[in-house]
């Protein structure tokens, strides 16, 4: 026998190879993942791309259509310069125009909500600042929210008849002044909502690396004399640089999908034009979509390329670090009682807006307070038990009789749980798996497809699950809205367990290998208790998110089917005082959830950032 | 091998295509077969084929469900064991044209029948492209009073009404449907590209007929208006010829819609303009809304229905009072009940019980008087006539010219103007 017969042969070595790399449970998961992420990424974008070049039966690119004809390039040409008299002036209607507005808020939006979240994030974690328990729990409400109520609590607030016509809202009804238009439509309160409802966001991720930092650096540049805002600038910031990011990538996306806000708050944007084109321009309309969604790729790689190289941060290592807090002296108590107020106006003040908004007789009539009557305050909209006599609920039944409403509320718990653990899981997988093949370029691959549906536009998503799950008969089924939730949510978790898988050391997994210790019990018994504020933050925020979606499941299913579907349709019937008890309850449940998870586990949106 | 595998795929494909054409032709059949029939044979047709089964509906209105559960209540009653049910489905904005594009096409098909508005895609997206059909009941082709007329096909289940309304607090004086595009009026109104009814009505307004009512009524205005607007009304003469409109009028049409579509207030529904209209804050504002939301105000000290007047039941004014749209009734040409979905259509058009849902309140009218309610003294109380405003008058009044002169929807014509129409349009909201 001679060694060249001894020696393995190509296809051993290759299979060998294999098997090696396959024994590491998250080579393995990490390879399962990449196929299903990319089969579910990829199949809605390839839909919308397709959508624009086909021929529509009804729509404007059916004009020059030759009988017969599938494809056509009619929708790029006459959107983006005119291929008649007519619309070549439509360019800037509906194309140049919101394409300006959308990237103007996304960039409004984002940096109002880093600079808002972000500084109540570091006074939280990393000052002495009073009331921390009580501001980082009403922090998190406009968040809780859906996105388009404190829009609807700013209309109702800012509208005057002088100005934007119609009844006056409470601040006119009360003081009699009027705001300005730019103050009560368009971009301005546009992006203050925007970045008041993601400011919570970005202290959820910037306060969650502030809370875990590791104080060494921070010390060790103390001990050799470098000034406070040096520190901050070079040690601090870097090390929240990712955190940050990902909170310009998510807002950023969001903001440019974003569809109730412009659409009540009247700011013509991709998303309000796609809604508007898609009845005789659906091919346009689709390219609005993949507009956005090329924004979604130019932000990835702008991040791609700002993080890449060893530009992440350990840190939690095996050592205890403490974080050291900075002492704010008298501004301790000025910077509390700015952000109570500004509290007041953002978590307190619509609740109850919406609890007085209940009891009135009819929407926006606050003659209890104009006319000082009393009797003019009714529960009519929570305890009428019967739709035949006229009560002014335009043939509804009361919030607590109205089985409609309990239903739908039913279904979006439903949607929400499933979304939740299946988005939870699988992104907390991803997050697991890339952290530990950092340089794999599968890997960075994973991670890239799993953050893809983030940066597609709900609206988008809507409609290419719409699409495929009419062709399947699975519109207006749970099982329709639990896969859109699931693949547009995934991020969310991957990001959240990505961002803290990263900080965490390998030696404390690599202890347990050596002692031999299976992967699941590594996982369950280290991996997941040491990070698991962040692993419940990527179960919890596609959890809330589910519960207060509107945009992403607007398309998929009638407007009985769960909550939001229902309250946005009050809201649009001006049955003001329905949809603001269903917030009520949303809140409720939201607060009860999270109380529920931190009795539990310990975990909580906010408890694990300063909330405690 | 190989030969007998191409043999099995050829085999399979032509079932394939026999299946679909079969399916094609025995819902078109049932439906021949159904207009024949009387409703009790329908219903008994009905039970044998949904007995046990989900029929799904799809559309507009959401009182479709209370409407099925009425249904199935009465075939219940026909037959004790009948355990059927209907899914009834309401999409938002306009995606019930792609799911039921989506449904048709695909490989499943879910919906039996739709309840759906919007004349011009029904036309140009549905009934061009024969992916709906229209079912006739014979009871109702054969009842007695029957307004037959722009009902028949597609099958209209009612006519809804948008009527013109101002609050007349303070001094406004509006009698002439030029006066709510005068300078400085904004009237609230839904977006012409969020109820794509309200863009219809446009269209509309440039037919020959209803281009004469705005010739008329601006024939109507004083001196002074007239000479306001004329100079809007030349520029449109370029327009309408640009436009292809055949109406000899067709200018002042445009010149009317060109001033509304500058100067509307957008709002989201018609709710809202109409809580917003009785508001006592709201002096002079004036908007074009659902008759039928009147229905559900409530008497406070700073909302009434006394603060509001229905522009079309003042003596002295002229001119278009609103316009008319139309809920149809219609069975896609894959439906999987279309025995169910026949039956269910007939007794909504032609039962009281069946158009209950809708009938019950002012501002939609079925064809058929049988099933209609009378509502012309919705605003009287105790006898007395408190709400002169909800006094309905009824479907001849307000589609007739010396009436209401209503601006009623025509699917063939909204399709026909509807592409270069509908850009010019948006040309204007665009330049807002």
């Amino acid at each position: 026998m001679t060694i060249a017969a001894r020696r393995p042969g190509r296809a051993r070595i290759a299979l060998n190879k294999v098997k090696t790399y396959l024994s590491k449970p998250q080579n393995t998961i990490l390879i399962l993942l990449g196929i299903i992420l990319t089969i579910t990424t990829i199949a809605p974008m390839v839909t919308i791309f397709m959508d624009t070049i086909t021929v529509h039966e009804g729509s404007v690119d059916s004009r020059t259509a030759e009988d017969g004809q599938k494809y056509t390039a009619y929708n790029w040409e006459d959107l983006f310069v005119g291929k008649t008299k007519m619309s070549k002036r439509l360019v800037k209607t509906n194309l140049v125009t919101p394409l300006l507005n959308s990237v103007l808020l996304s960039v409004f939006s984002c940096v109002g909500a880093i600079l808002y979240g972000g500084i109540f994030a570091y006074l939280v974690t990393r000052t002495n600042m009073k009331f921390k328990k009580y501001l980082s729990s009403i922090f998190i409400f406009p968040y809780i929210m859906p996105q388009w109520t404190l829009a609807m609590v700013w209309k109702n607030l800012f509208d005057s008849n002088a100005v934007t016509g119609g009844a006056d809202g409470l601040l006119t009804a009360l003081t009699g002044t009027s705001m300005p238009e730019w103050w009560c439509r368009g971009l301005f309160p546009s992006a203050v909502v925007l970045a008041l409802h993601y400011a919570p966001f970005a202290y959820i991720l910037i306060g969650g690396i502030f809370r875990n930092m590791d104080a060494n650096l921070e010390e060790a540049a103390t001990i050799l004399n470098t000034p406070r805002w040096k520190t901050f600038l070079r040690v601090t910031m870097p090390m929240v640089k990712p955190a940050i990011l990902s909170t310009v990538l998510l807002v950023f996306s969001s903001a440019m999908g974003s569809y109730p806000i412009p659409h009540y708050l009247k700011l013509s944007t991709l998303s309000t034009k796609y809604v508007e084109l898609n009845g005789s321009r659906a091919g346009q309309a689709s390219i609005l979509a993949v507009i956005m969604m090329l924004f979604g790729f130019l932000i990835l790689v702008i991040n791609q390329r700002t993080t890449s190289g060893r530009k992440s941060f350990t840190t939690v290592t095996g050592k205890s670090g403490q974080a050291s807090v900075v002492n704010l002296g008298a501004m301790k108590y000025v910077l509390a009682v700015l952000f109570v107020c500004t509290t007041l106006f953002t978590g307190i003040l619509p609740i109850i807006l919406f609890a007085i908004e209940t009891l009135l007789p009819n929407p926006g009539d606050y003659s209890f307070i104009t006319h000082g009557i009393q009797n003019n305050l009714t529960l009519k909209w929570w305890v009428t038990s019967e739709n035949i006599t006229e009560n002014g609920l335009y043939g509804n039944m009361g919030i607590l009789f109205n089985t409609t409403i309990w239903n739908a509320f039913k279904g979006t718990l439903i949607v929400a749980v499933c979304c939740a653990l299946t988005a939870g899981t699988i992104g907390t997988l991803v997050g697991y798996c890339v952290s530990k093949n950092r340089r794999s370029k599968w890997a960075g691959y994973v991670n890239n497809i799993a953050f893809l549906p983030y940066l597609m536009p709900s609206l988008g998503v809507g409609v290419a699950f719409f699409i495929f799950g009419s062709q399947l008969g699975i519109f207006n089924t749970f099982l329709l809205l639990i896969l859109a939730g699931t693949v547009k949510y995934i991020p969310f978790a991957s990001r959240s367990a990505l961002n803290s898988m990263m900080q965490l050391s390998g030696e404390i997994e690599e202890a347990a290998i050596i002692q031999d210790i299976p992967w699941y019990k590594r996982m369950l018994r280290i991996i997941i208790p040491i990070q698991k504020t962040s692993i419940i933050s990527g179960y919890l925020l596609p959890f809330m998110t589910c519960l207060r979606e509107l945009t992403l499941f607007m398309l998929l299913c009638s407007q009985t089917k769960i909550i939001t579907t229902m309250l946005d349709y009050f809201d649009e019937m001006g049955l003001y005082a329905f949809s603001s008890g269903i917030n009520l309850l949303l809140i409720l449940v939201i607060l009860i959830f999270n109380a529920l998870v931190n009795k539990l586990t310990g975990a909580s949106l906010d408890a694990g950032i300063g909330g405690k | 091998m190989k030969k007998f595998v191409s043999l099995l795929i050829v085999l399979a494909l032509a079932l394939s295509v026999c299946s679909v054409s079969l399916a094609d032709e025995s819902v078109a059949d049932v439906i021949a077969q159904a207009q024949t029939m009387t409703n009790e044979e329908l219903y008994k047709k009905a039970i044998e084929e949904s007995n046990g089964k989900v029929l799904y509906g799809i559309g507009n209105s959401s009182r479709g469900k209370s409407a099925g559960a009425s249904f199935i209540e009465m075939l219940k009653g026909i037959d004790p064991n009948y355990t059927g049910t209907i899914d009834w489905s309401q999409p938002k904005n306009n995606s019930i044209f792609t799911a039921l594009n989506a449904d048709i096409k695909g490989a499943k098909h879910v919906y039996s029948m739709t309840l759906i508005q919007d004349g011009n895609q029904i036309q140009s997206k549905m009934l061009d492209t024969g992916n709906l059909l229209n079912f006739v009941p014979k009871e109702w082709a054969e009842a007695e009073g029957l307004a037959k007329e722009g009902n028949e096909s597609p099958l209209a289940l009612q006519t809804l009404n948008k009527v013109f309304m101002f609050n007349n607090l303070g001094d406004t004086k509006i009698n002439n449907c030029w006066d709510f595009v005068k300078e400085g009026v904004a009237p609230l109104y839904m977006g012409v590209n969020s109820e794509l009814v309200g863009k219809n009505f446009l269209y509309m307004l440039t037919n020959e007929k209803y281009a004469n009512y705005m010739k008329n009524a601006f024939d109507a205005l004083s001196d002074e208006d007239k000479a306001y607007f004329q100079p809007t009304v030349d520029d449109m003469a370029a327009e309408a010829e640009a436009l292809g409109l055949e109406a000899e009028n067709a200018k002042y049409s445009l010149a009317w819609i060109y001033l509304w579509c500058l100067q509307y207030n957008e709002q989201t529904d018609d709710g809202p303009i109409c809580n917003t209209l009785v508001n006592t804050s709201a002096a002079g504002q004036s908007g074009l809304l659902v008759y039928s939301k009147l229905r559900s105000v409530e008497e406070t000290n700073e909302a009434s229905v006394n603060n509001i007047t229905v522009a079309a039941y003042q003596d002295d004014y002229t001119g278009i009072g609103g316009y008319a749209y139309k809920h149809y009734l219609m069975i896609p040409k894959t439906s999987p009940l279309p025995w169910t979905a026949c039956a269910f259509i007939a007794y909504m058009v032609t039962t009281q019980e069946g158009f209950a849902a809708w009938g019950k309140d002012m501002g939609g009218y079925s064809a058929n008087p049988a099933c209609m309610q009378d509502h012309s003294k919705d605003g009287y109380v105790d006898g007395e006539d408190k709400f002169p405003a909800k006094n309905d008058r009824g479907y001849e009044w307000w589609i007739s010219e010396d009436g209401g002169a209503l601006v009623v929807e025509d699917p063939a014509y909204c399709a026909s103007v509807a592409f270069d129409l509908g850009d010019w349009i948006d040309m204007i909201i665009g330049t807002k």
